[in-house]
């Protein structure tokens, strides 16, 4: 006991230093820890969402990258179905108009042939014609220095009945 | 050389003496560093919250370290320990600490000295373990029940060894008062009476190691409680041990 009041052990001191101290642990725990904790707790939440944020904005970036991909394909499968159909449209409009002038063209060779062939027979019946006036004169001329009046009227006129005839023919 | 502190006067039967003056200074010291900590308490931290904040973190992560989960209970109490034990140090480690003079009829000619070392004064540093001890067996009856928190000291598995061990855990416990007080309390008082001798004899230059000593002991001790403290309470609250 001597020992112990040596040290200066006093129960009154000992319960004021043990409540100063539990007053402090008090004030310590509800001032600082507590707000200390809500506010670690807050950080811990604002890093996890802004970590989570990241991550969807990377997936979102992500999608619209494979979405941006995706509409280009079909955005080409559009434009090479589109290509093709004006192809088509093209090539048959290039048959079309192919087809029309190969049948006019035929046609215009048809009506030269036919006019060219009308030509032809005209001119072989004025050629003709000419050629029986020649004949004619030339006839005249030589048959009377050789025949009489009269066998020149006949030979004329079978001589004529005969080109005539050839004409004809 | 007296070992007990020095009565300075009393109000209403209790008595003052000049290490309750120095808890009390220091009570004020931290009660004014937690509303200044508690104030400047933000997402984004300031200087202030940031040199907190690496206290805290030392200490949670040390916890953490060891109790796992249950350091989210366990590390209030050891930052608790080590703040109030390290502002009480350090505040007597204030040159000129001792040296202003209190006089009363029975204190002679040299008076006693105003201001003494919280931590050397025994009741404060019993008080310290008793707080240190009974929280820590409090948190062992919450976390782990009270039937094994009672088979822990007396069990009759393999009588009458683990009634033995019961029994050295029971001393263990007593001896933990013992431990914690006189530990700190004797650090303290012992470096007081250093640092007393130095000054005695060369007040320049002399006792300038010696100070930077006493700081160093001043935060050892404080960790060396508070670690304590730690391991005894994840000790006791973990079902393994």
């Amino acid at each position: 006991m001597g020992m112990i009041q040596n040290f200066g052990l006093e129960t009154k001191l000992f319960l004021f230093q043990l409540i100063n101290f539990l007053i402090i642990v008090f004030i310590l725990k509800k001032f600082l820890f507590n707000p200390l904790k809500k506010m670690l707790d807050e950080r811990k939440r604002k890093i996890e969402q802004s970590l989570q944020d990241a991550q969807n904005a990377k997936l979102a970036l992500e999608n619209a990258g494979q979405e941006k991909k995706k509409i280009l394909a079909d955005a080409k499968v559009g434009a090479d179905k589109l290509m093709a159909s004006v192809k088509a449209i093209a090539d048959k409009a290039k048959e079309k108009a192919l087809a029309e002038a190969k049948s006019r063209s035929q046609q215009i060779i048809e009506e030269a042939n036919n006019k060219a062939s009308a030509e032809f027979e005209n001119m072989n019946k004025q050629i003709g014609r000419m050629s029986v006036d020649v004949s004619n004169k030339i006839l005249s001329k030589v048959l009377s220095d050789l025949f009489t009046e009269e066998e020149k009227q006949k030979l004329m006129s079978r001589a004529l009945e005969r080109i005539n005839e050839k004409i004809t023919n | 050389m007296k070992i007990s502190p020095d009565i300075l006067f009393n109000i209403a039967g209790f008595p003052i003496t000049n290490t309750v003056i120095t808890t009390l200074i220091s009570d004020v010291i931290l009660i004014v560093l937690v509303f200044i900590v508690a104030k400047a308490i933000s997402l984004k931290p300031g200087k202030t919250q940031n040199a907190f904040e690496a206290i805290s973190d030392y200490f949670r992560e040390t916890t953490e370290g060891i109790a796992g989960e249950r350091a989210a209970f366990i590390y209030p109490w050891v930052v608790s320990f080590f703040l109030f034990i390290v502002i009480s140090n350090l505040v007597a480690q204030i040159p000129g600490f001792e040296s202003i003079r209190f006089y009363t009829p029975t204190s002679g000619h040299h008076g006693h000295a105003l201001l003494r070392a919280a931590t050397s004064d025994l009741n404060l540093t019993l008080a310290l373990a008793v707080t240190s001890v009974i929280a820590t067996h409090v948190l062992a009856v919450k976390h782990t029940g009270i039937k094994f928190y009672i088979k822990r000291f007396i069990s009759f598995k393999i009588f009458p060894i683990f009634l033995f061990v019961g029994l050295l855990e029971v001393v263990n416990e007593l001896a933990k008062f013992i431990s914690f007080s006189f530990r700190l309390f004797g650090n303290i008082s012992a470096g007081e009476k250093v640092m007393a001798t130095m000054y005695g004899l060369c007040p320049f230059g002399l006792p300038l190691p010696f100070i930077a000593l006493e700081l160093m002991v001043s935060v050892i001790q404080a960790i060396v409680f508070a670690m304590l403290t730690m391991a005894f309470m994840h000790i006791m609250t973990d079902r393994s041990h």
